[in-house]
């Protein structure tokens, strides 16, 4: 209590500057440091860290997290560790009932404490909008163009010519436990415009760390360049913005091929798709068992086919905009699937057509709602 | 509600029921917001445990899609509006006139009907799980997924959200009128401005908040109305816009982030000195970065949106940035207020260290999505329920415990029981910190927020496991707490007036304290008038 006031405040304002010199020299080593450090190795952080950006613009937005994580790391250690010190430091003793000195406050550390965040959080705008100049600008001759469709819950793809006025491909999306998605040239500049006519998506692929929200009535786009040497790696991807109840299935892939090996894709796709469309498969489909789905339940419990021979399933989805399927598994639904239909949202009804089955039990269920099951009896 | 909250000797039933029932008296409507906000605050508990328990592996084991998207939206809709907000009106409620020497609120009718607004508000979004569900678009409720019934799937449900919204809406603005006429014309001879407690000071800038944000949304809310039954456009295309819904949505929302942790802030601000023994360090510097926040807060809202390439990046960058200021002058004068001090680690200063440590994360974690290509990866991601919930849990929650375990003495006259009170943190910081610190990983991994599923082959499931497991732990901590609340009321030591050694003037008077609350006070003449009275006005040089 004897303790002049003065060198009480000089006291504190000291130990803040220190406290402030501590945070920006310990970011600025760590930033030095840190980044080489952490890309090399250092797997014990690697859980803080996202995934390896497989294209151009990801790769720049990995090194601008790194530079903000260490600055974030060395806030974090300086300012939770003073609070851990002081209470430590200044839990009150037994018996020690003396009253402490009486400190309001001190302009000068007000200051420190002022002016430190400042300079740390312009630095980390500078950089982040250095960053994002690089990252969200549309190049004036992108190489290739392609449209995503998204609706609920599912995505279209259409592969654009270079002026970007004509569809020389479409490919609608089939859920991907079927396989498919987008295919682009690793390499090359890809212009993608994002078009939705129900509700918002986002279009969202975690290895390019980047996501670019699907609005209707405001097309978006963006552009991306995956790196050559990830050409043939297929990266998953999938809705972002809750769009309805099947939000969670509505995925995809983007598959990387090379330049060349796109252009042999394209030309191929687009070849097929001007010729004629082919016939639907008949010959030898004799029975059809109807099916449908109603409440997130089977209307049917069990149904039965003949054996040895191909038939199909009429499946009639009465849910709205609850998408359901009919999937196949020996013996029960979590055995081996033998058949898996395409996923669709109600109200709507689509016909499957199932290869030759051998005769025994088999179990039909929901892809997407497991507790939807029946018993499929093949004689 | 009342009937649940009260349950009074039976002789005493009908006029004790009819009192509280009637009541215009700032104290016991306190209260009864205090209890309301819990009721909602297990109910939203609950409905977290359903999701969490959804999540813990692939394949869907409890609900279906549209369930689980009804669970988390009522339980963001439950936790924002019907808890953290009214719990923090209600703490202001019964504090801050005892704070100022007030007899009552201004407007102590007013008072009233803005609580009565909350629990009818309540049953009107519960009302959505018996009428074919409720509204399942989020908290947020984003349109176009929340215009029109077959795109969301829903019953009325997402119409019953809209007017319990607009009736706690109306709430909100009648109390926060009720407050600033409280503040700037009630307060005891003597108490100047820069005399009253930092409390009062959060509760005026959370008012002015309320008052210039609340119409926003109300107008939102209206329109969106209109679009659902009457045939409006205002959100949908090709005549309407979806993205103008966002930034109605978010001119309001942003701001009710600070509403939900200003007040918080006062209540770690009342608790460090009284348990540190010292003034609040940077008094002034504190009421000036409390007004910063309230002020930026309006520039900030766009950086909500940044993935939906209809804002103008840079500003709303550089604003969300700058906020970050204010706050760390405030950590800072909190730590610097233990600083040197003699804390004395009871429950409520426990609660108030966890608030520091807890929020700091949630500042920290939270730059990073200030950096719009960062954000770019996280947007909608866990790391963005991992961040929010470091704010409004690490934050707001561990300051409402804080200031129920510091307050509690002085609503009921009864002393809580310290070691149930410690374990009860105890369990709370360990179960907070397993459920959502992996949430930053798995939001870097590239989960989504809200999905019902996920496929094994993602690897998200450990992660997943543990938040699940810290999830029922914080569940455990809180029926500590209601034991702790039951053993106090049975039988806890009596309180007196002071318990604390405190500083404000709600301490001056009994414990609970009588209608119209001071028979006489003492002298002001700092912001620690009790501190003056005990220790002479000479202690402090």
């Amino acid at each position: 209590m004897s303790s002049s006031p003065r060198s009480r405040t000089s006291q504190t304002a000291i130990f803040a500057l220190a406290v402030g010199a501590a945070i920006i020299g310990l970011s600025l080593v760590l930033v030095y440091f840190g980044i080489n450090v952490l890309d090399e190795g250092a797997d014990f952080i690697s859980g803080l860290y996202p995934p390896i950006a497989v294209t151009t613009e990801g790769a720049q937005i990995r090194e601008l997290y790194t530079v903000i994580f260490l600055i974030a790391v060395a806030i974090f250690i300086v300012v939770e560790g003073l609070i851990i010190w002081t209470v430590i430091r200044y839990r009150r003793k037994p018996g020690d009932d003396t009253l402490p000195p009486q400190t309001h406050g001190n302009n000068i550390a007000e200051m420190v404490w002022t002016v430190v965040p400042t300079i740390i959080v312009i630095f980390m705008f500078v950089i982040s909008w250095q960053t994002l100049n690089v990252v969200d600008t549309a190049s004036a001759n992108p190489q290739t163009r392609i449209r995503a469709l998204a609706g609920q819950f599912q995505w279209q793809f259409d592969y654009l010519s270079p002026d970007g006025t004509k569809v020389l491909y479409t490919e609608l999306l089939p859920l991907v436990s079927l396989g498919g998605g987008m295919t682009v040239p690793a390499g090359r500049t890809v212009h993608l415009s994002l078009v939705s006519n129900d509700v918002i998506h986002a279009f969202y692929v975690p290895q390019f760390l980047f996501k670019r929200d699907v609005v209707p009535g405001h097309p978006n786009q963006f552009d991306f360049t995956v790196n050559e040497s990830d050409a043939g790696q297929t990266f998953r991807g999938q809705c972002a913005e809750l769009c309805g109840s099947g939000h969670s299935i509505m995925l995809f892939e983007v598959r990387a091929l090379t330049g060349a090996e796109f252009d042999a894709w394209l030309a191929d796709k687009v070849a097929k798709a001007n010729a004629t469309p082919a016939p639907p498969p008949s010959g030898g489909v004799g029975t059809t068992v109807k099916l449908s789905a109603l409440g997130v339940k089977y209307e049917q419990t069990s149904i039965s086919a003949p054996a040895g021979a191909p038939f199909r399933i009429e499946f009639e989805n009465k849910d709205p905009s609850t998408p359901h399927n009919v999937a196949i598994h020996e013996g029960s639904p979590t055995g081996k699937a033998v058949f898996t239909g395409e996923v669709f949202p109600g109200v709507a009804t689509k016909t499957y057509d199932v290869a030759a089955l051998a005769a025994g039990p088999y179990a039909f269920v929901c892809t997407v709602h497991p507790t939807m099951t029946g018993t499929l009896t093949v004689q | 509600m009342a009937t649940t909250t009260l349950t009074p000797a039976a002789s005493a039933y009908r006029t004790g029921l009819y009192a509280w029932l009637t009541t215009t008296d700032h104290k016991k409507i306190g209260i009864m917001y205090v209890i309301n906000s819990f009721v909602f605050f297990f109910i939203a508990g609950l409905l977290a445990l359903m999701v969490r328990t959804e999540l813990v592996s692939p394949g869907l084991q409890f609900v279906t899609d549209q369930q689980y998207n009804e669970l988390f939206s009522m339980h963001g809709t439950f936790m924002i509006f019907l808890f953290v907000i009214p719990m923090l009106a209600g703490f202001g409620n019964y504090v801050v006139p005892l704070q100022i020497g007030a007899p009552d609120m201004a407007f102590p009718r007013i008072n009233a009907l803005s609580f009565w607004m909350l629990p009818l508000a309540g049953v009107l979004l519960l009302l959505g799980f018996v009428t074919g569900g409720t509204a399942a678009a989020g908290w947020t409720s984003y349109a176009p997924l929340s215009e029109d019934r077959p795109l969301a799937a829903t019953g009325y449900g997402q119409d019953l959200w809209i007017m319990a919204l607009v009736l706690i809406g109306t709430s909100s603005i009648l109390g926060a009128i009720n407050f600033l006429v409280t503040i700037f014309k009630m307060r005891a001879p003597g108490m100047t401005l820069f005399r009253m407690p930092i409390l009062v000071w959060t509760m005026l800038v959370t008012s002015v908040l309320v008052l210039m944000a609340t119409p926003v949304i109300t107008s939102a809310l209206i329109m969106l109305f209109i679009d659902r039954n009457y045939g409006g456009s205002f959100f949908q295309p090709p005549n309407g816009d979806a993205i103008l819904y966002q930034n109605i949505f978010w001119f309001y929302s942003h701001p009710a982030v600070y509403v939900m942790v200003l007040p918080a802030m006062g209540f770690v601000s009342e608790i460090l000195p009284v348990f540190s023994r010292k003034p609040l360090f940077g008094y002034k510097a504190f009421v000036f970065a409390t007004a910063a926040i309230g002020a930026l807060g309006f520039s900030v809202w766009a950086h909500h949106m940044f993935t939906t390439g209809a804002v103008y990046l840079p500003f709303f960058s550089i604003m969300t940035f700058l906020i970050a200021i204010p706050t760390g002058v405030k950590m800072f004068n909190w730590i610097f207020t233990m600083w040197r001090g003699q804390l004395m680690l009871k429950t409520p200063l426990l609660f108030a260290i966890g608030f520091l440590s807890m929020f700091l994360i949630g500042g920290i974690n939270g730059a990073f999505s200030a950096a719009v290509p960062v954000d770019f990866a996280l947007h909608d991601t866990y790391w963005v329920v991992a961040h929010l919930h470091y704010v409004l849990f690490g934050g707001s929650v561990f300051g409402v415990m804080g200031a129920l375990y510091y307050w509690f003495p002085k609503m009921t006259g009864r002393m809580m029981n310290e070691t149930v009170g410690k374990a009860q943190f105890v369990l709370m910081f360990i179960g907070f910190n397993l459920t959502f610190f992996p949430m930053h990983e798995l939001g870097l991994a590239g989960m989504p927020r809200r999905i019902a599923d996920y496929a094994s082959s993602t690897g998200w499931q450990d992660l997943n496991v543990v938040a699940t497991v810290g999830g029922f732990t914080i569940a455990a901590s809180m029926t500590l707490l209601l034991w702790n609340i039951f053993l106090s009321l049975r039988s806890g030591p009596p309180a007196g007036d002071d318990p604390w050694e405190a500083n404000t003037l709600e301490w001056a008077t009994s414990s609970p304290p009588p209608a119209y609350n001071f028979d006489h006070l003492p002298e002001i003449r700092s912001e620690r008038p009790l501190f003056d009275l005990r220790h002479g006005r000479t202690a402090e040089h």
